[in-house]
């Protein structure tokens, strides 16, 4: 069945017309006109491609750029990349910088890098320990943000959402630094216009409105209203305009 | 008209009893269309509103099926296109709470069938179905000829245009003799009738097409997978 799929690999300067591929490997500047369908891609030095592209697995280690809708079920990103459309992954890693002009929808985001996003997010677990910029919503039924940089969302929604200070430490200095560096330093805070949820907890966030059932605002917050149903714990190093109980 | 109140998101959790999660889960999984969130700008600030009867039903039909059915699948289920290739075999019709089989035979379909049917077909059946106790045999043939003389277009327009189907009779009288005649139409939801047309039933066809993929979706077919969101989550956590 898979007679006439072919493997490709470009190294230096090359190009290759998109098609149906088993494995594709970019490790010089190479190009991919058109639509590409692969099993797996590999991009370690500079690599494009113009169509869509659909592979079960997606490794960037480079740079990478996708002039089109990016759909796999694995997608890790350890240099850099940007997709010009819309992201539809199973499971997205990025350590590095991963920039998207529409929306990503993926069971599974981890970021420890930076993140822009100029639409939706949407998963089931999203975890942050980077800085982010996500121009619409954060969704998924578990958010769990380590404040690397800085965060922003225009609204958050899910079932538990978790805010708290400080990156993940669990790789090391090396990666520690590179947050800092690509996250350009400064304040490490969240700000959103509205956070819903049912479990609650946030530290250093500025928002609006925060609506939930059990809400914790820990220290460092700012906000503007918080309307709960069950219980609301305020820190004595936060500030809460208004509170509201429904 | 009942259909463009609007009803704010805090009110829909408390009345349909679901958490925030809930809500957001089924809007990533296309259970809720994004066009039904409308925000407005209120004294406390932004609000998320919906259409207050779409919201309400659509929840009701979510509640009901999402034990037996993965979320997944459910969007494609709920969606208000059918695809036109779906096929029903015929034990699967014959559970359904609705299914009449005395409608069979104005349908010219087989009882002791066993090539599946199609959409259409059960479209038909569910429609006449519904209309056995008011409308009389000749009108059920008349229906039954109305929808099969469209049936290549029907489906698409069905929830493009949101048709509905009117069974209508009207009494003409004059020199001592009166007469009734029937008539079918299918048209849009607000057709207008002359007054002396006597509405005997409104059938909203998309809403027939969404309870029969409902009803199939929750009809098993061996033993359907047990998978909850909840459970996925607690799974897919630690990676």
């Amino acid at each position: 069945m898979n007679d006439d799929k072919r493997s490709a690999s470009l190294s230096g300067a090359g190009q290759l017309s998109g098609g149906d591929y088993t494995r594709v490997s970019i490790s010089g500047a190479g190009k991919v006109t058109g639509d590409l369908k692969a099993e797996a891609l590999r991009i370690s030095g500079a690599g494009k491609v113009e169509g869509r592209t659909d592979a079960l697995s997606i490794t960037v280690s480079g740079s990478g750029a996708f002039g089109g809708e990016v759909i796999a079920e694995e997608m890790r990103v350890s240099g850099a990349a940007r997709i010009d459309g819309a992201v539809k992954v199973k499971e997205l890693k990025s350590s590095g910088s991963y920039r998207v002009k529409e929306s990503v929808s993926s069971e599974y985001v981890k970021t420890s890098g930076i993140l822009r996003v100029g639409g939706d997010v949407e998963a089931d677990i999203f975890k942050a320990s980077g800085g982010f910029e996500i121009e619409g919503l954060l969704s998924a039924d578990k958010v769990e943000i380590r404040l690397g940089g800085r965060c922003y969302a225009k609204e958050i929604g899910g079932a538990k959402i978790d805010v708290r200070r400080g990156g993940y430490r669990e790789r090391g200095i090396l990666l520690d630094g590179l947050v800092r560096m690509l996250s350009g330093r400064g304040t490490a805070e969240l700000r959103a216009t509205s956070i819903e949820g049912d479990e609650i907890h946030l530290e250093d966030t500025t928002a609006d409105v925060v609506r939930g059932t059990r809400v914790e605002i820990g220290p460092g917050c700012r906000i503007g209203e918080v309307e709960y149903s069950e219980t609301l714990d305020v820190h004595s190093d936060a500030e809460v305009k208004k509170q509201t109980k429904t | 008209m009942n259909d463009d109140k609007l009803i704010s998101k805090k009110d829909v959790l408390e009345r349909m009893h679901i958490s925030y999660g809930q809500l957001y889960r089924w809007k990533r999984k296309g259970l809720i269309p994004e066009s039904w969130f409308i925000r407005r700008s209120t004294f406390t600030g932004q609000e998320t509103f919906f259409p207050e009867h779409k919201i309400l039903e659509r929840i009701e039909q979510i509640k009901d099926m999402k034990g037996d059915h993965p979320l997944d699948d459910l969007a494609d289920v709920i969606t208000s296109h059918v695809n036109a290739k779906l096929q029903v075999a015929f034990d699967q019709l014959q559970r359904l709470k609705w299914f009449d089989d005395t409608v069979l035979e104005t349908c010219d379909i087989d009882r002791g069938r066993s090539t599946p049917l199609s959409i259409h077909e059960t479209l038909c059946i569910a429609v006449l179905s519904r209309l056995r106790k008011t409308a009389r045999a000749e009108e059920l043939d008349l229906v039954k000829r109305t929808l099969v003389d469209r049936r290549d277009e029907l489906l698409d327009r069905i929830a493009d245009e949101k048709l509905h189907l009117y069974l209508l009779r009207k009494k003409l009288s004059g020199g001592g003799i009166s007469a009734e005649i029937s008539l079918v139409t299918v048209a849009g939801p607000k057709a207008v009738f002359d007054p002396d047309i006597e509405k005997v039933e409104t059938i909203d066809l998309g809403h027939i097409l969404e309870r029969i993929k409902l009803d199939l979706a929750k009809t098993p077919e061996g033993e359907p997978p047990k998978r909850t969101a909840e459970g996925n989550t607690e799974a897919d956590d630690e990676r």
